[in-house]
């Protein structure tokens, strides 16, 4: 399946040639979690990423679905 | 360790030793206990009787890092309780060097009476008359005293706001560039010092006589500990160099929770003109600095410096809570307009989340449009010229909310809330509910916990206990001043842990486990509640505005659902 994928904070950083503006789509396979997103993105647990679909955040083990946009953000505790 | 007390009426300076029940507290612990203990509750925030307190951190002036904050305590002449905020900047550490506990500010002056309280390099304190500087704006009287008192020198100080007394007048704190630019906010500290008689506060930087740590080694060990956490913690040491607070905007907004147009939408449009990867993009093609250091020992340097385009200093440091105030709730999408009016508020000396809510309350009253920039610019322009409209501005948005009728007005204790609506997030809106300084979202910020996925931030359950956590530990961390950006990294047993401790190392007493953050953080909200009881402030006052309770919040379209009997219960000690 598709998922447009768009990254924030330093993790845009990471990926050669992203392009904040607009974002990327990635090809995972049918049934993926948000767990083998982050890691088909190589994004580590250690950075706190949290990725966030349709105004809520997701957790490591919920699917993603086929065609969702996503935003993954590192957690921050406030400003 | 000692206090100086300053009598703004009779004009004298008492030097006193730091009585035993004040022993091991600095920051908002010793701020609100002494507050408690020799403030009348019931006097006139703006009266001889109440007491301007400022406090460096237990552990400031240690060599242990990101510990320059400082706390600035008094009855608050805008929530009409107790009240701690605190800055940045090098103020703190100056006053650590000089091994001072606490500058505790009493009297008043005769109306129309302005001095300043000058600390030299061994400690001397004395009062100056500074009627030459009466109506200055921070910057240009910041130029005026480090020409006066050299280039060394920490300075805090009121612009026009606070001699006008506005609720909404902060303090501001030189940063280590020497300008003006970091705040004690909140919560119209400002007024009091204004009342006071007293324009500033000039500390020169070279002081050799800080506190003596009983354990220097064990001290230096739990430091490193503290050091590495910090290192080891993405929010610390990646995000917030590169982006600063401003990092927010886009997860907020992505989860509903940005309060925008005055909070009647949980995301703006436009938000990705004003995000935080937004301004670092415009601050590198301009030459400015998107990393910097703004406080002494900082090792995160959170801040930076928001230039024009033309490479021109506007701004340091814009932050999440103001792009959010002056963005967010005003509908302006124009970072450059932010900072200006960033910069106006730090200027005029203006709390930017109290002022920003004012203008977007009186936007949202129909007196300007939604997004009307340049009305933004000229209602706070309006507060530092004085004007009658200006003056309503300037005590914040319950004033203005009461101007005109209007009853969408974000505030707990008439203080604005900050940049999390309390629908979208829940344990936000008990922090806002519950703590003793009103609506403030570092008594006890719940984002983190969301972003985390330890909480669902729509479910009511587990947000009561999380704001309760939340609110000791940070009574604690802002007794030890230490910066919030560390605290976060430290928010765990062994982080817990380092900070006893560093405590005793630097007591050389004993504490039973658990002392820090527990022991401490219950006593100062204890101190802090019941100073607020006995000045009249009652459980109806620990609720949010109605409106917050009605009116769904899109996109999620919900209101704020925990009861009453769960938020009584958050600080019932």
């Amino acid at each position: 399946m598709k998922v447009k994928v768009k990254l924030y904070g330093t993790l845009s950083l990471q990926v050669p040639g992203y392009k904040p503006s607009q974002g990327m789509e990635v090809e995972i396979p049918d049934g993926a979690t948000v767990k083998d997103l982050l890691a088909y993105l190589e994004i580590l647990e250690t950075r706190g990423a949290a990725v966030i679909a349709n105004g809520r955040v997701l957790k490591a083990d919920d699917k993603m679905q086929d065609g969702v946009s996503v935003d993954v953000f590192q957690s921050m505790q406030g400003g | 360790m000692k206090f100086v007390r300053v009598n703004m009426t009779d004009k004298t300076i008492k030097i006193e030793d730091v009585s035993p029940e004040y022993a091991g507290l600095g920051g908002r612990g010793l701020t609100s206990i002494m507050i408690n203990n020799e403030v009348p509750p019931e006097c006139d925030p703006l009266g001889p009787e109440n007491k301007l307190i400022f406090a460096p951190g237990f552990l400031t002036g240690t060599s242990l890092v990101n510990t320059s904050r400082i706390s600035v305590g008094a009855k608050s002449p805008l929530t009409r309780g107790i009240k701690e905020s605190n800055a940045g900047g090098s103020i703190g550490a100056s006053l650590g060097h000089l091994g001072i506990t606490a500058i505790i500010v009493e009297g008043q002056a005769p109306d129309g009476d302005l001095s300043l309280l000058h600390i030299d390099e061994r400690g001397e304190a004395s009062l100056v008359p500074a009627q030459e500087y009466q109506g200055m704006r921070t910057y240009a009287l910041v130029e005026k005293l480090l020409a006066a008192y050299g280039e060394k020198s920490s300075v805090m100080c009121i612009g026009p706001a606070g001699e006008y007394r506005l609720a909404s007048a902060s303090i501001q704190s030189t940063d280590v560039d020497g300008r003006p630019c970091r705040a004690a906010g909140r919560g119209g500290m400002g007024a009091v010092m204004g009342a006071k008689g007293l324009k500033a506060l000039v500390v020169d930087q070279r002081g050799k006589n800080p506190d003596v740590i009983t354990d220097p080694q064990a001290f230096k060990e739990a430091a490193k500990a503290v050091v590495e956490a910090v290192k080891a913690d993405h929010m610390s040491a990646e995000v917030m160099p590169a982006l600063g607070t401003a990092a927010l905007v886009a997860p907020v907004n992505a989860m509903g929770a940005f309060p925008s147009y005055n909070a009647t939408k949980g995301q703006l449009d436009g938000w990705e003109k004003i995000s935080g990867e937004a301004m670092a993009e415009i601050i590198k093609e301009r030459g400015g600095n998107t990393t910097h250091r703004g406080c002494d020992q900082c090792m995160i340097h959170c801040s930076n410096e928001y230039v024009d385009k033309d490479g021109k200093f506007i701004t340091s440091s814009l932050e999440y809570e103001t792009i959010w105030s002056m963005g967010g709730m005003t509908g302006i999408t124009d970072l450059d307009v932010i900072a200006r009016l960033d910069n106006l508020c730090d200027d005029i000396g203006l709390d930017t989340m109290n002022t920003g809510v004012a203008v977007a309350v009186a936007m949202d009253a129909g007196y300007k449009k939604f997004g009307d920039a340049e009305a933004a610019i000229e209602m706070v322009e309006e507060i530092g010229r004085g004007t009658e409209f200006g003056r309503i501005l300037g005590n914040g948005p319950a004033a203005v909310g009461e101007h005109f009728n209007h009853p969408r007005v974000p505030v707990v204790k008439r203080q604005s809330i900050a940049a999390y609506d309390p629908r979208g997030m829940l344990g936000n809106g008990v922090t806002y509910a519950t703590s003793p300084m009103g609506a403030d979202h570092t008594a006890g910020n719940v984002v983190g916990a969301y972003l985390e996925k330890k909480l669902d931030p729509l479910n009511p359950e587990g947000q009561a206990e999380t704001s309760r956590f939340l609110q000791i530990a940070m009574a604690a961390f802002d007794c030890m001043g230490q910066c919030f950006m560390a605290s976060v990294a430290l928010l765990h047993p062994d982080g817990f842990g380092a900070f006893q401790k560093l405590i005793e190392a630097k007591t050389g007493a004993k504490f039973e486990d658990g002392y820090f953050p527990f022991g401490m953080g219950t006593r100062i909200l204890k101190a802090e509640k019941e100073f607020n009881r006995k000045a009249g402030l009652t459980k109806q006052d620990d609720r949010l505005p109605r409106f917050f309770y009605e009116e769904p919040l899109p996109p999620h379209n919900k209101v704020f659902v925990i009861s009453d009997q769960e938020l009584d219960g958050v600080l019932d000690f």
